[in-house]
């Protein structure tokens, strides 16, 4: 099969690559980057556990091939620290209220909770639940992911300034 | 790096993060057909080159029907769509997928039979077999009820359910020339060890076991499967790593679902509402092969159908039966949540037969002291219980509503067997394994409670290890609502064990004293009662006019004993709770008449999104046990409790009489079964 050069910015990095166009992002950032903090639950997007932040935008990356996502910003897991040992407020809460029991669903809740905290203030649990509502878990029952939720909102509130951080971040070259 | 951490900054090793160098991926081609004879097979590894076949161990096992064992890769015949045929592999994933096709199969396809009932009278699903019945058991006494009793009788439903961990199936073995050692996700080092030894003829000590993070597993990941053995089978011959991760739609055609269960009752009792008689028949659908949990399960299923009560006439009949579909196997309760769902759907139609309250005739019938139920089981005095839970759950506020549905059961824990803990204090640190391994239910936070409590270590100190047979000698598993209470033990004595080996070496035990030497201490408890505990639910649910179910109110009344951890321990509860909302309300894997399976994604099995439950709520009933852990389980009690009671709502709510789960909304618009 023909090989295509692809050229993706991952958690501030620029990985450059030759792969087979029907290489999935997700096999993509797990395989050819090395980041298996991004995991696949179902293969049909329904699940969400493969979740990550494309130009902004959370996405199922088990279903966008790796080549549609040329010359995009990614923003996975393990980009999502701030920094060594410095827990993103919405990794903190979940650690603090106990959002997983497996955390094979984890990677892509949080993801997917970051970007709503991210572009909408002042949730409601039921906004939250329904934001969360292509991700499943099979574990929790989700009560502790919603309050895990809520409770970054707060966190983040007194932040005060984390919105603008988190726009930085997927810019950032880590090292 | 604490788990927690770990595990939400994507630093988790679940088995598809392995990646060892000249690692070889392994692909299935699958039967297309749920019944068929194999007339020719070109390429792939086939029966021919693994003549073997699957291993029965951990919860539920077969204990016979060796010609009814799951051949590894298909002999001859297909017994269900998805049954491993033949094998191929490559360099990656992609590429093995690819070669699925360079295989060709003829297939000659029979009449498959995939409902148990139809199966009974149906020609045997392979040669040589009289029957499909494969179990046929009677369980108490037959007896004659008086002229001036009452009789009712009804049948219901529990259709199969796929177990559905996030995280699927998934294999990587290595052998060195020497050793073979395959890393996964499991509830059980040891039984994975002893399923290879025994499926492979390799000697026990010649495997090991190595636990990864494992993603759920709800039963699923106890026990053995015919692609492990390929997987091993294959590293062994290619002296390289070799890696097998199920799909998601291999994972709902050919893994083992649990439930599949029909129960027929029959309730004698007087006009004041005490019960006097129970007769039953149970059939479980086994699927086309022995190994998973269809043996075992219609015989648990019968001995627990007293449920809480005191019944002093009771017979029951329970039979497994060969369909074309994947083996049964447990999921969440494993035969609780059925039996009880049999007796306590009763109880309802017993109140309303009597024009009762439905909890008036559970007060009246609950055991007032212990005894042993004609079916088999220890039934505790449950009485005293209903009654705080009548209170507690301020049942009598709801009384009468026309949304309202309230269960009462018993929680058999798997506690026989008991568990296994070792202990290590090494470089001023612990490290503690356990028999059963964790996939979910943190037991690593209840550990570390009662390792404090014993040696007064601080719980930064206590590292709990994920389960491997090179580091902890013997082992159960973790099933059953079982961990707390005896892998909960295990570790209390193997904590006193330690503090008396410092006693005897160094005088007066200190914590300094261990942190500063080096001790181990390896434990099995030997426990062989199966221990029980009791728990009642209150759900609230509407139903609009399209036939759509809202939950309203989730609650619990649980006797947890001594609760270990509370936070988590509600956790275990709301989880609980979404799954037996969705065995009520959405989720089964369902079949034509040809044995396709009709549900090919994980959202078509039903797993529910959090926008559909509500937020679940539980009271803790204290009464301790006798263990030394002085817990008692809580896993399975809300897959038991919710579906009963959650039925009930809906069936006040519409008036029609709920027989089956799931209840499907066709079923809710329809007003042929109404009262």
């Amino acid at each position: 099969m023909e090989k295509k050069q692809v050229s993706i910015i991952v958690n501030g990095e620029r990985k450059e690559a030759e792969i087979e166009p029907r290489m999935l992002l997700a096999h993509f950032l797990r395989e050819v980057v090395g980041l298996t903090g991004t995991h696949i639950g179902c293969d049909t997007t329904n699940c969400g556990a493969c979740t990550v932040i494309l130009n902004g935008r959370a996405v199922k990356s088990c279903t966008v091939l790796a080549v549609q996502a040329n010359n995009t910003k990614i923003l996975t897991i393990e980009g999502l620290s701030r920094g060594q040992n410095k827990l993103h407020p919405v990794q903190k809460a979940f650690v603090d209220k106990q959002g997983f029991q497996c955390g094979y669903c984890t990677s892509g809740m949080i993801l997917t909770s970051y970007w709503l905290l991210k572009n909408r203030k002042n949730v409601s649990e039921e906004e939250i639940r329904a934001a969360i509502s292509g991700n499943l878990c099979r574990c929790t029952g989700y009560d502790s992911i919603v309050e895990s939720i809520k409770e970054a909102q707060e966190m983040m509130k007194e932040e005060g300034d984390a919105l603008e951080h988190e726009q930085e971040i997927t810019v950032r070259s880590k090292r | 790096m604490e788990l927690s951490e770990k595990l939400v900054t994507g630093k988790g090793r679940f088995t598809d993060d392995i990646n060892l160098p000249g690692m070889i991926h392994l692909a299935f081609v699958r039967s297309p057909y749920a019944r068929a004879k194999i007339l020719k097979i070109s390429g792939g590894l086939t029966s021919e080159d693994i003549a073997l076949s699957v291993s029965s161990v951990g919860e539920g096992a077969s204990e016979g029907f060796e010609n009814l064992a799951h051949p590894v890769l298909a002999h001859k015949f297909v017994g269900y769509v998805g049954q491993p045929v033949a094998a191929v592999f490559s360099e990656n994933q992609y590429e093995a997928e690819d070669m699925i096709d360079s295989v060709d199969i003829e297939y000659d396809p029979l009449k498959a039979v995939s409902d148990p009932e139809e199966s009974i009278n149906f020609e045997p699903i392979y040669p040589g077999l009289k029957s499909n019945t494969i179990v046929d058991k009677w369980y108490g006494s037959d007896f004659n009820p008086e002229r001036s009793q009452i009789e009712i009788e009804d049948r219901f439903v529990n259709n199969r359910i796929a177990t559905n961990p996030i995280e699927p199936r998934g294999v990587v073995a290595a052998y060195d020339g020497s050793k073979l050692t395959v890393w996964m996700g499991t509830q059980s080092v040891h039984s994975i060890r002893r399923g290879f030894s025994e499926a492979m003829k390799l000697p026990l000590e010649s495997v090991r076991i190595v636990q990864m993070d494992t993603g759920g597993a709800f039963g699923l990941k106890g026990g053995m499967f015919p692609e492990y053995i390929v997987a091993a089978h294959l590293a062994m011959k290619e002296k390289r790593p070799v890696k097998w991760i199920e799909t998601r739609r291999e994972h709902l055609m050919a893994s083992r679902p649990g439930r599949g269960v029909i129960g027929k009752v029959r309730l004698f009792a007087d006009r004041n509402g005490k019960i006097h008689g129970l007769k039953g028949d149970v059939i479980v659908d086994n699927g086309a092969f022995t190994g998973g949990s269809g043996e075992f399960s219609p015989g648990f299923i019968a001995q627990q159908m007293a449920g809480p009560y005191k019944i002093d006439n009771a017979y029951v009949r329970a039979r497994s039966v060969l369909t074309n579909k994947a083996p049964q196997g447990p999921y969440r309760g494993a035969g609780r949540p059925e039996a009880m769902y049999f007796v306590e759907r009763m109880m309802d139609r017993l109140a309303d037969e009597l024009k009762m309250d439905p909890v008036d005739v559970r007060l009246l019938n609950a055991a007032t002291e212990p005894y042993k139920s004609p079916l088999g089981y220890h039934v505790e005095a449950s009485k005293p219980f209903l009654e705080s839970a009548v209170k507690e759950l301020n049942y009598r506020k709801y009384a009468g509503r026309e949304n309202v549905g309230f269960s009462f059961f018993i929680l058999y824990h798997a506690t026989s067997g008991g568990e296994s803990a070792r202990i290590l204090a090494e470089d001023g640190k612990l490290k503690v394994w356990l028999g059963g391994n964790a996939h979910g239910q943190r037991h690593d936070i209840f550990v570390k409670t009662l390792i404090r409590e014993e040696l007064g270590v601080d719980e930064d100190l206590i590292d709990v290890q994920k389960g491997d047979t090179d580091q902890i000698e013997d082992g159960v598993g973790a099933w059953g609502s079982r961990s707390a209470m005896v892998a909960g033990s295990a570790v209390v004595i193997a904590a006193r064990k330690i503090k008396e080996q410092i006693q005897k070496k160094a005088g007066k035990y200190s914590v300094d004293k261990l942190l500063e030497g080096s001790w181990d201490s390896y434990e099995f408890y030997r426990y062989d009662r199966m221990e029980s505990s009791l728990g009642a639910n209150l759900v609230t649910a509407d139903v609009d006019h399209l036939g759509r179910v809202k939950v309203k109110e989730c609650l619990a009344y649980y006797d947890l004993g001594r609760v270990l951890d509370p936070v988590n321990a509600a956790g275990q509860n709301a989880g609980g709770v979404v799954q037996g909302i969705g065995q009520t309300l959405y989720e089964s894997l369902t079949f034509d008449e040809d044995g396709q399976p009709m549900i090919t994604s994980i959202s078509d099995a039903g797993v529910l999104s959090a926008d559909l439950v509500p937020k679940s709520s539980i009271k803790f009933h204290k009464s301790e046990s006798d263990l030394p852990s002085r817990a008692k389980g809580i896993g399975e009690s809300p897959t038991i409790g919710i579906p009963i009671a959650l039925s009930r709502a809906i069936e006040v709510a519409t008036g029609l009489k709920i027989r089956e789960t799931p209840i499907s909304p066709e079923y809710l618009l329809s007003s042929s079964g109404k009262k």
